[in-house]
């Protein structure tokens, strides 16, 4: 349990998760309010990742369950197994016959057979998906519901009896009710926007990309012995580039790759060389890495002109100026 | 406490933000779990439990600014600088103050200070806003309008306040003060600073009254510039409209695209699929347990755009191409062509993802063509019959955008009767309003005939309309 908010700051940090007060906050009335949170923000921020802490951190199971177009109950919720049933009804055929056997008409022995009916309609033949094991656990979990925009409209909407009420309900079986309350995270990219009755449901939660400061402290809790000067110039560095226009914005992660790239390569500094080699590991489309390119060597001009700290701003200036003229035209 | 949330509630919901009762609810709870001494704190509850879209988060921070913490920090900055605006008098307001709170034990009951004035000369802020906001609250201050009511509402929050009274109250203090022997110079310091404490303190109010207009007129605004944008003309955007209209036709074509999959889900179900019947219920003994159907897909119309980029219609050019190719996966194939007076295909300009600035390379004529000539559309037509028409067939859907300002040049409509007669169908958007068709060089009812559709398309409304339109 989270005593307050101060408490999910340092308990998430000491499991190597730097975080601000915005996203403690969030996480600290997910669990005083027992109400699921919707995580969105760009790919690769670490909102899969925050779920994964979380349980750690309050030593519940994850549960998780990955979203893709064309997830149904089947998949998501429970399963009848048929094969196992039709494999009982094979064994237990004499079983059968003798419960049949002194009845007169057919429909009489129809009626008998159906009396039975709840033994091949029962717990023993379900197979629990993630939603329903979350919700059946003796023990509290922690179900992550990630990537929830790439599922259909549909599935959504099948999602918010579960959501709201924490159950859910088998027409051959009835109601079922969870037995401990599972704490919810259900991340989306925003490939699309989710219904207003799915966010109605959920508290909101929108992680961008951290500020420099938080940056290079996350830097340093992943990579312990990285250099506190190359964690400063990667993360400033990786702010210029995520300014640029790319097709995909690098995120932590390749923050991350790249600081360990340099560390490999015992480059104790940003130079253009280095930089232009290693560009390969942050930018994953050819032309975004040709952009970058171009981009770079101006703001390194700038920087080994002048002081690297004032180079930034300079440089953003009139590249702001030239795009709205684009625009324009 | 709990009044002001609903009230700010309210404020979100005029806005444009939805609130639901629920979510209102969730927002009380979520404060009980906190302390709410910590703003940044406070905000975020109050956010995520409210506030679900990530464009409307700038709108809930304005206004959470202007209705909860912008008007202490704005009481603190005008109270702040009472040594400044004493600074001429060369005094040392502590020991002022010192020397008062003695002389005023000394004379216990003699004097009789209102709440207002014991808050002032301690210049206790928190108090200070307390009173504002209730005297404020009284003097019907949410009933204000506009600019010229502020000094009214002013006036009338300042004699529920009775700042007037206090401010007697405090000069007679200073009076009594001067009679037990407080120095002259003390005496003029402590005047002047009474005479800037309820300055002061109306200054504060006027600004009150000033923020209480902004926040009930924000919505108002706000609202305001959204409904212009939808319906305000391509012709007249300015280079900022142009931006945000980016985002508002991003956002349009998600929509379109969310409805669209809705749909086609539900027209899924066709025959029965024999050989994924048997091939999934293999495990049970070839028993269908499971029976399979096939889908039934519905044709995704192939696009033909094209569009005239001449200077005149460039902005719906722009916008359409967006659209269209924002929702590229209801569709085949898109192949659009630009024209002014020759005619060339910018398919390929697309191909790279980018597509705002292959919208901008396309309306400068994707190198393929001269923009600087004057529209001749019986000319682009006759290019594209001639070396385009085979692209055509029974699926393909035609949209022609243009004003068909012709030039007094040949119409050459045969050859959109040709196109017309291969394609699925043809689609005109004409920015110019039907009743300048057909006059002076426009040529558009020389088309006409050949059109399945012609329709006004001057605005994003129209334009997101048409686009519904065809896809379904």
């Amino acid at each position: 349990m989270f005593e307050s908010v101060d408490d999910v700051i340092s308990d998430l940090g000491a499991l190597g998760y730097i975080c601000d007060k915005r996203i403690a906050t969030v996480v600290f009335l997910a669990q005083q309010l027992n109400k699921p949170v919707l995580v969105e923000g760009p790919a690769g921020v670490g909102k899969t990742e925050l779920a994964k802490v979380v349980a750690t951190s309050l030593k519940r199971e994850l549960i998780r369950l990955q979203c893709y177009e064309g997830l149904d109950e089947a998949k998501a919720l429970y399963e009848w197994e048929y094969s196992k049933q039709l494999l009982y009804t094979q064994i237990l055929k004499d079983k059968v016959s003798e419960t049949i056997a002194e009845t007169q008409s057919l429909a009489e022995a129809a009626d008998r057979v159906g009396r039975e009916d709840s033994v091949f309609f029962s717990d023993r033949f379900i197979v629990p998906r993630p939603l329903m094991r979350a919700i059946t656990s003796e023990e509290p979990t922690l179900l992550l519901i990630d990537e929830v925009d790439k599922s259909d409209p549909e599935f959504e909407a099948f999602l918010l009896e579960i959501l709201s009420d924490f159950q859910v309900t088998i027409p051959e079986i009835g109601t079922i009710e969870a037995k401990t309350q599972p704490i919810v995270f259900l991340t989306s990219n925003d490939a699309r926007e989710m219904s207003d009755a799915l966010k109605r449901r959920c508290l909101h939660l929108w992680i961008d990309y951290p500020n420099e400061e938080l940056e290079v402290r996350i830097l340093d809790a992943k990579i312990p012995n990285v250099a506190q000067q190359l964690a400063e110039d990667v993360v400033a560095m990786m702010h210029k580039i995520r300014s640029l226009d790319l097709k995909k914005t690098p995120s932590i992660s390749e923050t991350l790759d790249w600081a360990r790239a340099l560390m490999a390569l015992n480059s104790d500094g940003i130079e253009e060389q280095v930089v232009n080699d290693t560009l390969n590991v942050i930018l994953k489309y050819e032309g975004d890495v040709a952009k970058a390119q171009s981009e770079l060597a101006k703001i390194l001009d700038a920087a080994s002109a002048q002081e690297p700290e004032e180079a930034p701003a300079a440089e953003k200036a009139p590249e702001k100026a030239e795009a709205k003229k684009g625009i324009l035209h | 406490m709990q009044a002001r949330i609903v009230e700010f509630t309210n404020l979100l919901r005029k806005s444009g933000i939805r609130v639901s009762v629920a979510e209102g609810i969730d927002a009380f709870r979520a404060l009980e779990e906190l302390s709410i001494e910590d703003r940044a704190v406070f905000r975020d509850a109050l956010r995520a439990s409210m506030v679900k879209r990530g464009d409307e988060i700038s709108t809930f921070n304005e206004l959470f600014d202007l209705y909860w913490s912008g008007f202490y920090d704005n009481l603190r900055e005008s109270f702040g600088d009472l040594e400044d605006q004493m600074g001429d008098m060369d005094i040392d307001l502590d020991s002022l103050m010192q020397q008062m709170s003695e002389m005023m034990q000394g004379m216990d009951g003699e004097i009789d200070l209102s709440e207002l004035a014991k808050a002032l000369l301690t210049q206790d802020l928190a108090q200070l806003e307390a009173m504002i906001r209730e005297a404020a609250e009284q003097a019907g201050t949410e009933r204000i309008e506009n600019m010229l009511q502020v000094g009214f509402f002013s006036r009338r929050t300042n004699e529920q306040l009775d700042l007037e009274g206090a401010g007697g109250q405090l000069q007679d203090l200073a009076q009594k003060l001067a009679e037990m022997g407080m120095g002259s110079e003390e005496i003029e310091a402590l005047q002047k600073m009474i005479q800037q404490l309820v300055e002061n303190m109306r200054r504060s109010v006027k600004n009150f009254v000033e923020r209480e207009l902004q926040t009930r007129n924000h919505d108002y605004m706000e609202k305001f510039r959204k409904e212009m944008l939808q319906e305000k003309s391509f012709y007249h955007l300015t280079e900022d409209e142009i931006t945000r209209m980016r985002e508002v036709v991003n956002r349009l074509a998600q929509r379109i695209k969310n409805v669209l999959s809705v749909r086609k889900k539900r027209i899924k179900r066709g025959k029965l699929d024999l050989h994924q019947t048997l091939r999934r219920n293999m495990a049970r003994g070839g028993i269908p347990f499971e029976v399979i159907y096939k889908h039934r897909r519905k044709d995704r119309p192939k696009l033909v755009i094209l569009c005239d980029v001449s200077s005149s219609v460039a902005n719906v050019s722009r916008f359409m191409l967006q659209f269209m190719y924002g929702l590229q996966e209801a569709f085949t194939k898109i192949r659009s062509y630009v024209f002014v007076s020759d005619l060339g295909e910018v398919t390929s300009v697309f191909k790279d993802g980018d597509v705002n600035s292959a919208i901008e390379k396309a309306l400068d004529g994707g190198d393929v063509i001269n923009v600087y000539t004057r529209s001749n559309f019986g000319r682009a037509f006759h290019d594209f019959w001639r070396d385009h028409l085979s692209i055509i067939d029974n699926r393909t859907t035609v949209l022609i955008l243009g004003d068909a300002r012709n030039n007094y040049n040949d119409a050459k409509a045969w050859c959109l009767r040709d196109i017309h007669s291969k394609a699925k169908n043809v689609v005109w958007l004409n920015p110019e309003s039907p009743s300048a068709w057909g006059f002076g060089d426009s040529v558009m009812d020389r088309y006409t005939p050949y059109c399945d559709v012609i329709e006004e398309c001057r605005n994003l409304k129209q334009l997101s309309k048409i686009v519904d339109q065809i896809l379904l």
